[in-house]
């Protein structure tokens, strides 16, 4: 490229001279020259890179795989539709008799990322950022990610916490570019092997004409996978969104190792009476201020980050899951106070920009990002002790 | 000696003027041809289908971010001005015709911020760019995205204003954050309107920034629209392309949002195995000729449409050697070039395509 630059400003030169005629005749003696200098080196550089794969038409893969794939579209229904889109991610070459290839790891981050970034589908990578002016994937700046580096050099490969038996960091094989970790290794593309469906903060961008405000919008797998990429050998696979999900990266997380010591509730480890806490089934207040809780969901609104003291009869001999202390900042209030009410500053039932004109809906928010991105460090819900506080009385004195 | 054997010094003279006027006459034909192309190299083949590369430009190769980050918009002007919208460095770079870096202007700041975080906009500060466009007196509209306004600037980058008021609604209303302002993707200008991509509609402004009319609603009938990124205007001002991005088609409005054609299928679902004339249509440029080139992400090709809606042609393919492209994401067009903006592989290329 630089010898192709180099000829054009000796071209181009010529054009801003002011002894126009012979300047430029010269010039462009001088620029043919280099001109054909720069074709002949061009021809016999080698190409930076190249992808080994240009996919052709793909037009095989469906032929093949078209059952394997019919599973639930999902607001993905288009993307992945045709035959050429196949290609976009897919190989139909090298690959071994039957089998699917992918293409270069990047291929996966580029193709999500074309919509995500917000401008075909929400945002999620770089939304704080845009809102914050501080960008949480950058050490040097507060907040958390789960970064997605797409490079060779030291790609994102040690999982915080993940070692089962010490409690510390374990080193994962991801799928993205050089094994650093990508989209696909917590989201099924396909949608296929999802967990069940959850009620998420966040509503869908949808065109539903139950409207934004609808309980179905906020109800979906997110294409999580029930076995994200490197789970602990300990897991077969996570069918329900919650800790277990969590933990099959982050396995030294559960309770009481060494390196971390609060209790987590996680069905892997759980002993107690009924079942494990799960993101959809945690004990919520049944209300603004109230002490008495059931069992909900924890998406939607604050009522669930809360366990009031003394704990409640479906709280008894449970721990709260990693989402109840991970998920989007927020300002949940205070169990002493037993000030959390529905009118508490919640930026995420801020829904999703209602729409001002029934037609016209709007796929807002688009900078609450949990668990790719937070404002707070370590995805902390709240800091300080305003953590703690959510389900433990201040010490006395 | 006098003599060349054979042949009289009348005979020379006239073999020498005859070789002489040839070469004048080459040199001529040459030079109409650069001055034609304001000096820009000779394209060279490549094995990308249908196109000639003349340059590719990977950033403005100096100062703190010597490179781009992820370009998604590029546009010329008519005396040869490229302006570049380096999306993640929040900046436009400016080149001229043949690749020599000029300026920058353009900087990050937020207009709505979230909870706790300040407002930092002032004008000339750009939120992710996408599209852009120039009017006829040179200005350049930037589509500001998270800052869910447009940004305009005069052809030096003074900033001059910018609408809608990202914190009022915009007529019947907008999808920017909150429902007020336009969550702004792409920007085309003709005469004195401005129109503009929110997410499921087009906007029409004055020149000034004055509300005119929107159109378009979600759903998957004719005309609907799902996240649109790309629009341009026909050269007589009369008809309105749209890429109805997430649809998979590119649709002719009227200037009133009444549509004249469709090309490209809504893709069904999983299950759907029709190949689709488009697959994921973003940035658009009418050419010289009246067509109208299509920038298609995940197709890798750029695709010409006559302006009565037919597929005439499609450009290149995936990769990253000159000619080819890896998710671009913008097209425009100088006298017979094309200017791609190659978003994957972080650079702007100046290529010629067949027709
Ligand atoms: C966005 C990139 C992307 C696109 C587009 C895509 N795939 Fe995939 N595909 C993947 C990834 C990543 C996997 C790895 C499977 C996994 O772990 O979920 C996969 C897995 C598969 C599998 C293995 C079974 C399964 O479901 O896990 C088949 C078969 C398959 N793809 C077929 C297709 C076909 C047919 C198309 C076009 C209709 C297609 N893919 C389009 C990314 C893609
Ligand atoms: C053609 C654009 C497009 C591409 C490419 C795309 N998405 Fe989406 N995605 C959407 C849209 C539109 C939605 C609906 C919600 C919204 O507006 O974001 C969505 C929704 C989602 C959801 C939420 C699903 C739910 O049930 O709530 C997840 C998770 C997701 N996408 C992940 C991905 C991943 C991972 C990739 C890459 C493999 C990807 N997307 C590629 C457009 C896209
Ligand atoms: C596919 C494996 C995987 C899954 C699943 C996963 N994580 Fe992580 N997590 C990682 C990796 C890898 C890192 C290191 C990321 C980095 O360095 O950017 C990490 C980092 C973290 C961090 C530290 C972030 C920081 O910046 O301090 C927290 C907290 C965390 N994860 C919580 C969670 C929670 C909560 C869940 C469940 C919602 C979860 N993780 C699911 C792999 C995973
Ligand atoms: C560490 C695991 C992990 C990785 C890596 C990851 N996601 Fe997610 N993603 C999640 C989880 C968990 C949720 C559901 C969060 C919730 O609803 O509380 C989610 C939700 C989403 C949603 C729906 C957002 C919403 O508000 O409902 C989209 C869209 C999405 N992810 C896209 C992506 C894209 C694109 C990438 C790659 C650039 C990616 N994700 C990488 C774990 C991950
Ligand atoms: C009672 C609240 C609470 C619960 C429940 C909880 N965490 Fe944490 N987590 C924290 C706090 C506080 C920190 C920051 C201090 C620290 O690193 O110990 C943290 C830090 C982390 C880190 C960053 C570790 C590092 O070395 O940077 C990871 C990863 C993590 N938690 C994962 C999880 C997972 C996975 C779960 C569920 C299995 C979980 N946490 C449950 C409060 C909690
Ligand atoms: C979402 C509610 C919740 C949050 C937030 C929370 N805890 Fe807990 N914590 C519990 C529950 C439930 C137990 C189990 C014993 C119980 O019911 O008190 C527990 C147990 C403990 C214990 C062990 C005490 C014992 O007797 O078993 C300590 C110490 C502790 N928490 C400290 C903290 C600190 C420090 C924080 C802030 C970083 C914190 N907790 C945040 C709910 C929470």
């Amino acid at each position: 490229m630089a010898v192709s630059l180099l000829s054009s400003s000796v071209v181009a030169r010529a054009c801003t001279t002011t002894g126009r005629r012979t300047h430029l005749i010269v010039s462009m003696q001088r620029g043919l020259i280099v001109a054909v200098l720069c074709v002949a080196v061009l021809s016999i550089a080698v190409p930076a890179h190249a992808y080994d794969e240009v996919g052709g038409t793909g037009g095989p893969c469906v032929g093949c795989h078209g059952g394997s794939v019919n599973s639930p579209s999902g607001p993905h229904g288009g993307y992945t539709a045709t035959s050429k889109k196949c290609a976009t991610c897919h190989s139909a070459h090298k690959a071994p008799a039957g089998g699917i290839v992918l293409l270069p790891a990047a291929t996966v981050l580029a193709t999500c990322q074309t919509c995500h970034d917000g401008t075909s589908g929400q945002g999620v990578y770089g939304v704080i950022k845009a809102r914050t002016g501080v960008d949480p994937a950058d050490p040097a700046e507060s907040g958390a990610a789960h970064r997605m580096l797409d490079r060779e050099v030291d790609p994102i490969t040690a999982i915080p916490g993940g070692d089962s038996a010490g409690g510390g960091a374990r080193t994962a094989a991801f799928s993205g570019t050089a094994g650093g970790l990508t989209c696909s290794d917590c989201h099924s593309p396909h949608g296929s092997n999802v967990v069940a469906a959850f009620t998420g903060d966040r509503a869908r961008s949808t065109t539903d004409t139950a409207g934004l405000d609808s309980p179905s919008n906020f109800y979906s797998t997110r294409l999580l996978r029930q076995r994200p990429t490197s789970t602990d050998a300990a897991y077969a696979s996570v069918t329900e969104y919650g800790s277990d999900w969590c933990a099959a990266c982050h396995a030294g997380r559960l309770s009481w190792h060494e390196l971390y010591n609060h209790p987590v509730e996680a069905a892997t480890t759980y002993t107690g009476p009924g079942s494990a806490f799960t993101y959809e089934s945690v004990a919520r207040l049944t209300g603004a201020g109230a002490s008495t809780t059931t069992l909900g969901s924890l998406g939607r609104n604050n009522f669930g980050y809360v366990m009031p003291d003394p704990r409640t009869a479906e709280q008894s001999g449970h721990e709260p899951i990693c989402q109840q202390c991970h998920e989007d900042a927020r300002d949940v209030g205070d169990v002493t106070l037993r000030t959390v009410d529905a009118t508490e500053v919640f930026k995420i039932t801020d829904v999703d920009g209602l729409p001002s004109d029934p037609v016209v809906n709007s796929d807002n928010p688009r900078f609450q990002v949990f668990p790719h991105e937070s404002e707070n460090d370590a995805f902390l819900i709240e800091t300080d002790n305003d953590l703690c506080l959510n389900c433990h009385k201040q010490p006395a004195g | 000696m006098s003599r060349v054997r054979g042949f009289t010094a009348r005979q020379t003279f006239t073999a020498l003027a005859i070789v002489l006027v040839v070469v004048l006459v080459a040199l001529l034909v040459y030079l109409y041809f650069f001055l034609r192309d304001g000096g820009i190299p000779q394209p060279k083949p490549t094995s990308s289908p249908g196109v000639e590369s003349v340059w590719e430009l990977y950033g403005p190769g100096e100062g703190d971010l010597p490179r781009f980050d992820g370009p998604m918009g590029v546009v010329v002007s008519e005396d040869g001005r490229v302006y570049v919208t380096d999306s993640g460095n929040n900046r436009i770079c400016v080149f001229d015709t043949q690749g020599r870096f000029q300026s920058t202007f353009g900087s990050f700041g937020i207009a709505k911020p979230s909870q706790g975080a300040t407002v930092t906009y002032e004008p000339g500060s750009l939120n992710y760019p996408v599209g852009l466009d120039l009017d006829d007196d040179g200005n350049v509209y930037v589509a500001s995205f998270y800052n869910d306004s447009i940004e305009v600037f005069d052809a030096e980058g003074t900033p001059l204003r910018r609408f809608p008021d990202p914190a009022t609604v915009v007529g019947r209303g907008g999808s920017g954050y909150g429902g007020t302002g336009i969550a702004v993707t792409d920007v085309a200008v003709h005469g004195d309107r401005v129109y503009a991509t929110d997410a499921y509609q087009v906007v029409i402004f004055t020149r000034e920034g004055e509300f005119v009319d929107q159109w378009g609603k979600p759903g998957r009938g004719e005309g609907d629209l799902d996240h649109p990124n790309g629009i341009a205007v026909s050269r007589d001002g009369e008809t309105i392309y749209v890429s109805d991005t997430n649809h998979g088609r590119v649709t002719a409005f009227t200037t009133a949002g009444d549509v004249l054609w469709q090309v490209g299928t809504i893709p069904e679902g999983m299950d759907d195995r029709t190949a689709g004339d488009l697959q994921l249509p973003r940035g658009l440029a009418v050419d010289s000729d009246g067509s109208l080139l299509v920038t298609d992400a995940f197709s890798f090709e750029i695709i010409r449409i006559s302006a009565e809606g037919e597929v005439l042609n499609r450009y290149g393919v995936r990769g990253v050697e000159p000619g080819q492209w890896n998710f671009a994401n913008d097209v425009s067009v100088f006298r017979s070039f094309a200017l791609v903006a190659d978003k994957g592989n972080g650079r702007v290329q100046m290529v010629r395509l067949g027709r």
